[in-house]
């Protein structure tokens, strides 16, 4: 049996728009392998960089952030990313555990 | 998500309905879907996926598809009988965990308000208190009063109701008793083993607080057992 545990990120992030913050929800999507955070995993991030939560055990937080931080800039609604082991991407982060994700980022709008 | 699909979404979670998150990858748009209803526009025609994931609990993105899922299920319902030091902790670790939380206490000095804000503390005999809650085999009990007057009828109406998890504090002395005297009520040698006594996992630690990390960490290893 799981319990539904609920780490009230949501409820979070309704606090930061009430307070006229920019918000970015990102949630873990997908994952292969040894991943620190399963599936439905979140964090909420501002239009400063402030994050709340988490995607993954510290691995790729700061990634997610710059990400949510460019979608805000450029006003996109959402944006799809993974992350593996042996990125060759201009992130040059992995999953030291040797996983993979895909974080789902979008704006709440 | 819209902001509008966000704060429907804390209703739903307050209330303790259970639903699921709809959300379109490719263009970011988002739907509330309540079991055994039909999902809306470009959702539709993953109805069938979207029911399965709901009855496996699980999240994910459904295959050969961008749809992603994410369901919401009811919290366990834990119930404490005996508003005391301990249970004041307990509560605390549950509010992390998310367990649903009731307190039954016939004691009203105990079961205060001021002492439990924001749970749901039942001043009644459990035998009373137990008509006002619902309850079924994913249920949990913790007895913490060790009086038999208080903790008896509530483990009797627990084992008779198949809940997935009893405890009870007390000593192993205590305990012997308690067995002794379900044996009498007629409980069989299963049910009684059954009973998690003395309560808690071996921590060592003696105050209150560490006495319901004892407890709760029991509660959450017996959660994922079953």
């Amino acid at each position: 049996m799981k319990n539904s545990f609920d780490e009230k990120i949501l409820d979070e992030a309704k606090d930061w728009i009430k307070a006229n913050q920019k918000v970015v929800l990102a949630t873990v999507i997908q994952t292969w392998g040894s991943s620190p955070r399963q599936v439905g995993s979140r964090m909420i991030v501002n239009e400063k960089g402030d994050f709340s939560g988490s995607v993954s055990g510290g691995c790729v937080e700061s990634a997610v952030v710059s990400e949510c931080l460019s979608l805000i800039k450029d006003n996109k609604p959402c944006k799809k990313i993974e992350f593996k082991v042996s990125n060759e991407s201009a992130w040059e982060v992995g999953l030291a555990c040797g996983g993979e994700i895909a974080v789902y980022i979008e704006q709440i709008h | 998500m819209k902001i509008k699909t966000l704060e429907e979404i804390l209703k739903k979670k307050s209330s303790k309905t259970e639903f699921a998150i709809l959300t379109n990858l490719e263009n970011g748009d988002s739907e509330i879907y309540l079991p055994g209803t039909s999902p809306k526009g470009e959702f539709s025609k993953y109805a069938e996926e979207i029911e399965n994931f709901f009855k496996s609990k699980k999240n994910g993105v459904i295959e050969n598809s961008e749809i992603f899922v994410e369901t919401y299920i009811k919290p366990i319902k834990v119930i404490i009988v005996g508003a005391v030091h301990i249970a004041q902790y307990l509560v605390d670790f549950a509010k992390s965990l998310n367990f649903e939380i009731s307190i039954i206490d016939p004691r009203g000095y105990f079961a205060s308000e001021q002492r439990f804000p924001d749970i749901k503390v039942i001043n009644k005999w459990p035998k009373e208190a137990f008509e006002e809650i619902e309850t079924n085999s994913n249920t949990a009990l913790i007895a913490l009063t060790h009086d038999p007057k208080i903790d008896d009828p509530a483990l009797q109406f627990a084992l008779k109701n198949k809940f997935y998890y009893i405890g009870a504090l007390g000593s192993k002395k205590t305990h012997e008793n308690r067995c002794q005297r379900l044996s009498e009520a007629g409980f069989t040698n299963d049910e009684i083993n059954s009973i998690h006594g003395p309560i808690g996992i071996k921590l060592g630690g003696k105050s209150a607080p560490e006495i319901a990390l004892s407890i709760i960490a029991q509660l959450v290893s017996e959660t994922y057992k079953k």
